[in-house]
């Protein structure tokens, strides 16, 4: 178990010794059982913090954030942070120090180890509970939450209500960290690796190709999925260009002539574009947290294709993402033995 | 609405497909112009666009390609060993495995997209991919699946 007690006591350290600037991590949230991330920078603070399966968000995406806001800064303030993470989360830190995007010694990851189960999926526990709220998720031993209703407390196992992503998950506890909360578990009882891709794959072509359409037709390109995702960090998205500046002296022909990849309109074929090459930038580089399908207001699996590419990678490559912070890249390595029988 | 995808015909007889080749310039390319000055007859559906490694496709062309309507995309490049670059087929073919894995997986048909080796000196091999591919596709018919709507 973790003890959060000793979590706060770590992050009150850290900030107390001016060791870091501030930590990332969870508090309770106002809205429902989501813990919602806070940024501490006062080691009395550190008393809000929380952990336990509501704590969803992958807050590697405020490390980002943090980078980006530095670089942009007159004065950055270039102390370390501070981060709480899981296993998904380490991971996606592992991906940002193999790209260089920061360094070792700019962040503390503090690792906070699932063990057994994970965090909740909202919309499972939301059907399961036929419209009643739950006030508060618990962990409860070692497959199990706690969940209160009201005066009511309940235990749910956790296979019927834990995200899909820590059913898949291979590694649950952060393998990248600088102190380890909880008991570092390698493998588990509920892993299983790419059960939702096989099952999309067994489809026939017709079927699949009937489903996609229907998912890139709702996709309403709010862009919610590449905001949550710590991988999309460019300045600049191919889809959705914005260093064009349209002047009274730019010309039709400019205007014409500007490359386009993606229009802004939202209907299947431009989706379909920015969803597939979404993958396909993320290939290699998508630690499955599971950020993007959460926060899509329209439902779409958005896990698949990032898994279906992890998938393959993973038999073909034997890569991983985030598994080791000094491996090349996927896409800018390769090996005499790669598939070639494809290749005319 | 109506959805032109699912009220036409799939299979028309006299359906040329368009595809679009992506062609390396120091081999794939030169090959298609050995298949011309051969006189070698192969069917003039490709298009071909010049590019100065196969590594250099990304694939944002290929879906830009079928996002446009292309019937088909095929990257050719030099075979491996053979890149004026040293390595860039072999990033190619890791790359393209993945989109052509991807495409398929969204359903997108398996034969529209399509990679091969062909070397300055084979323009017979360079003729015949290509004839395989337009026989491939007009059995397919013309792409619907990814092609934006208007
Ligand atoms: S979050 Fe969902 S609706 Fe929004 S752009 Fe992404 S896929 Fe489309
Ligand atoms: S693509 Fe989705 S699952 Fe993958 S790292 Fe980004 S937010 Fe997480
Ligand atoms: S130069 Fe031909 S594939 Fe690289």
């Amino acid at each position: 178990m973790v003890s959060i007690e000793e979590l706060r006591a770590c992050a009150a350290k850290l900030l107390d010794e001016g060791k870091v600037k501030a930590v990332i991590g969870y508090r309770r949230g106002s809205a429902g059982l989501l813990a919602e991330p806070c940024v501490i920078d006062q080691p009395a603070d550190t008393e809000s913090l929380i952990w336990d399966p509501g704590c969803v968000h992958n807050l590697a995406l405020y490390l980002v954030k943090d980078k980006k806001a530095q670089a942009a800064s007159k004065t950055p303030d270039k102390r370390p942070l501070a981060v709480v993470a899981k296993g998904c989360d380490s991971r996606a830190v592992a991906v940002l120090l193999q790209e260089n995007f920061f360094k070792r010694e700019d962040v503390v990851v503090i690792g906070v180890s699932c063990e057994g189960t994970g965090v909740v999926d909202a919309r499972k526990l939301a059907a399961k509970l036929k419209g009643r709220t739950a006030s508060q998720v618990e962990f409860d031993g070692a497959d199990g939450f706690k969940v209160t209703i009201g005066n009511t407390e309940s235990r749910v196992p956790a296979s019927e209500i834990l995200a899909d992503r820590c059913l898949e998950c291979r590694a649950p506890s952060p393998v990248l960290n600088d102190v380890l909360f909880g008991t570092a578990v390698e493998q588990r009882e509920l892993a299983m690796p790419f059960t939702a891709v096989k099952a999309a794959e067994a489809a026939s072509e017709e079927e699949r190709w009937a489903s996609w359409e229907h998912h890139f037709d709702r996709c309403l390109r709010c862009f919610a999925c590449r905001s949550v995702c710590p991988m999309c960090y460019c300045p600049e998205c191919v889809v959705d260009s914005t260093s064009f500046v349209i002047t009274a002296e730019t010309s039709a022909e400019d205007k014409a002539n500007r490359v386009r990849w993606c229009e802004r309109s939202a209907g299947s074929g431009e989706s379909a574009l920015y969803h597939l090459t979404r993958a396909m930038h993320l290939a290699g580089r998508c630690v499955d947290c599971g950020e993007c399908e959460r926060v899509c207001p329209v439902n779409i699996p958005l896990r698949l294709l990032n898994t279906k590419l992890e998938m393959e990678a993973f038999e073909m490559f034997e890569y991983q993402a985030g598994r080791d912070v000094s491996q090349a890249s996927l896409l800018s390595s390769f090996r005499d033995e790669d598939p070639n029988s494809f290749v005319r | 609405m109506l959805n032109p995808a699912k009220t036409m015909t799939p299979v028309q007889d006299d359906f040329e497909p368009k595809i679009v080749a992506f062609l390396c310039k120091w081999c794939s390319s030169a090959g298609s112009d050995l298949a011309g000055v051969s006189r070698l007859q192969y069917p003039p559906n490709a298009v071909p666009i010049q590019v100065m490694c196969s590594g250099s496709v990304s694939p944002l062309y290929i879906m830009s390609a079928f996002k446009k309507g292309a019937d088909g995309v095929l990257v050719s490049g030099c075979h491996p060993g053979d890149c004026h670059y040293m390595k860039g087929n072999y990033f190619a073919r890791r790359r393209l495995f993945l989109v052509q894995k991807l495409l398929n997986f969204v359903g997108l048909e398996k034969d529209r997209f399509r990679m091969s080796w062909v070397s300055a000196a084979e323009g017979a091999k360079f003729a015949e991919v290509v004839g395989d591919f337009v026989r491939d596709i007009k059995a397919l018919g013309p792409q619907r699946r990814l092609k934006v709507r208007r």
